[in-house]
């Protein structure tokens, strides 16, 4: 584990990862912030729909996954269930307060909107450290 | 006494001896002896301290004045007496009256002497302290009766296992249930199922905390829906008058209030309350996407400063819009309008703009990604198209399109008479292109088709209004 902000961005650049965000601006913006990283990013994807065909078909090569929670009115857990039975790593960029976050997903981690980058990164690098 | 009879062994005080005793020393009753027509014939200090009359005063005279002059007039005092000669005693508590005139409330009993010409005996004894007290004990009972069953609560009695003694009225009236049906533990048959657990669970603590409290839904008799109710409990402050009151076996008093109303605003509003704190920071990561691709896109910082400065008002139009109809959906001829307002209030006068189509009603989310891409449209004509040009002239149609995957709108927008800038066969690939080129497609699924024709731009959207849009 470390906390050097270099340190993580370095331990990202090659990953394979999955954005799933419906906000048209907002997945560019991420996936822009992780492509500069040299994050291969598969995506982004704005329905739970496709994301559940990337993450059938992309099997064990997805390194990680960021998930918006509210996909057109679609909650996106089943995407998030589909990840945890492969255990990829994954955290949710959301702009629901805890209240509403389903209580199976309380120990996610999570991004708040508006998504701080530098904070993306740590959670996305600290929970594809903890995977292994 | 003692020492003079005591050295007779067995033999006890002559009776007249003990009665004279009696007589002359109990202070505290009045003892005196009548006539058969009531006059006075012995009086002993206990009811010369009593009633103030002094004996050689009142002997030979009627003892009816002691009677307050009510009675008096209505004849208790031979009433009395009557029913002392009929039933052997006359036993009664009443008012009395002193020489004074001053009241007390005594307890008295009248009885025939054996040898029925003598008269009568009659003992009284003070008793107004003990009266007082019942009778505030009494009016206690009565505010409390009063209280308890006028209030807008369901009150109950219950012991400290939480089995209740007694429901108010209120309690049968909204359950129904009768107050037999609700001792013991009746009373739960009116709680919602899912909360008896913890409203039983809740009396094991209430022992220890000195006080009793739940919240759960108790099912209205007129029409069995639930109601949620805050219920509160306390035991009675170890008194007397409970015993009295209730007998010993009741503890604790309860209320039990309606919050249905309270609570059912509260979690409307807690959803409120997130709902509104998941717009705000989606339009603050909208904004935020929209300060990243635009800085990308410009090549100086003052481009970039106007260009901000009027996504960021655009966006605003478009939230005002959704504020206004409460985040439903949105007029598309209002949006549209409202938008090619905001770059030239006179163009729509001029003849040269013209917009038709039916009414629309857009969903919230297409309809602040479609604004944004109209934002879009309109600032490139007024920049280089329709509305920078004299003779430029814009047309927006729209129609619906009705199929077996649902609604669909279709917009066109065509300028036209415009001297489109020298093409030189590459595309711009601004904002604006990419907004409606690849944003609609992705968050809306739509079909656009983005064109510079010499004459001028031409845009192709076409949005279905099915299942998939519906995010706020």
């Amino acid at each position: 584990m470390t906390t050097d902000p270099v340190e993580m961005e370095r331990r990202l650049h090659g990953k394979r990862l999955l954005v799933v965000e419906d906000e048209y601006m907002i997945a560019l913006d991420i996936a822009g912030t992780l492509e500069s990283l040299g994050v291969q990013v598969v995506g982004p994807v704005g329905s739970v729909r496709e994301a559940l065909a990337i993450v059938n078909r992309e099997e064990e090569r997805l390194d990680a996954a960021v998930l918006d929670i509210n996909l057109r009115g679609e909650r996106v857990y089943a995407v998030a269930d589909a990840l945890l039975a492969r255990h990829v790593p994954f955290i949710f960029a959301t702009g629901y307060a805890e209240l509403l976050l389903d209580k199976a997903y309380m120990r996610i981690p999570r991004c708040e909107k508006p998504i701080d980058k530098r904070e993306l990164i740590r959670q996305l690098a600290t929970a594809m450290d903890q995977a292994h | 006494m003692d020492r003079e009879t005591g050295r007779e062994q067995g033999r006890a005080p002559a009776s007249s001896e003990l009665l004279r005793l009696v007589f002359e020393s109990a202070k505290d009753y009045a003892i005196f002896s009548l006539d058969p027509e009531g006059r006075v014939t012995s009086w002993n200090p206990g009811a010369e301290r009593l009633l103030g009359y002094a004996a050689r005063e009142i002997k030979g005279h009627s003892a009816d004045v002691i009677f307050v002059p009510e009675e008096r007039a209505a004849g208790a005092a031979e009433e009395e007496r009557r029913r002392a000669l009929s039933d052997g005693r006359a036993e009664d508590e009443r008012w009395q009256q002193r020489k004074d005139g001053s009241r007390f409330w005594a307890s008295g009993l009248m009885m025939p002497l054996a040898d029925r010409r003598l008269g009568f005996v009659k003992i009284l004894r003070d008793r107004t302290d003990q009266h007082r007290a019942e009778e505030q004990l009494r009016e206690a009972e009565q505010r409390f009766r009063l209280l308890a069953t006028n209030v807008p609560q369901l009150v109950f009695l219950a012991r400290a296992d939480g089995s209740r003694t007694w429901p108010s009225p209120q309690w049968i009236d909204f359950t129904g249930m009768s107050a037999e049906a609700s001792a013991g533990f009746g009373w739960l048959e009116a709680v919602h199922p899912d909360d008896r657990a913890h409203t039983l669970a809740a009396w094991e603590t209430a022992r220890a905390a000195g006080e009793y409290q739940a919240e759960h839904r108790v099912r209205r008799g007129s029409d069995g829906s639930y109601r949620w109710h805050q219920t509160r409990a306390r035991p009675i402050a170890g008194s007397s008058h409970h015993a009295v009151l209730f007998g010993d076996q009741v503890d604790w008093v309860g209320t039990m209030t309606d919050v249905h109303d309270l609570r059912t605003l509260h979690d409307r509003q807690q959803v409120l309350m997130a709902e509104l704190q998941h717009r705000t920071r989606n339009l603050l990561a909208i904004t935020q996407a929209i300060a990243t691709q635009t800085l990308r896109k410009s090549a100086s910082l003052k481009d970039f400063q106007l260009e901000f400065e009027n996504r960021l008002r655009a966006l605003s139009r478009v939230q005002m819009l959704m504020s206004s109809v409460d985040y439903k959906d949105i007029d598309l001829g209002e949006l549209l309008g409202g938008e090619l307002r905001a770059h030239d209030g006179n163009s729509l006068e001029g003849g040269r703009v013209h917009f038709d189509g039916p009414s629309v009603a857009l969903p919230a989310a297409a309809a602040q990604a479609l604004g944004l891409a109209l934002h879009e449209l309109a600032t490139n004509a007024a920049k280089h198209g329709a509305l920078s040009q004299a003779d430029g002239r814009l047309d927006v149609t729209w129609r619906l399109e009705d199929d077996d995957e649902g609604r669909t709108i279709v917009l066109d927008w065509r300028e036209s008479c415009v001297a489109m800038p020298r093409l030189d066969g590459t595309r711009r690939y601004g904002y604006g292109t990419e907004l409606i080129e690849r944003a609609l497609p992705y968050q809306l699924g739509a079909k656009t088709r983005l064109a510079f024709k010499p004459d001028g731009v031409h845009c192709h959207i076409s949005v279905g209004l099915g299942p998939k849009v519906s995010k706020a």
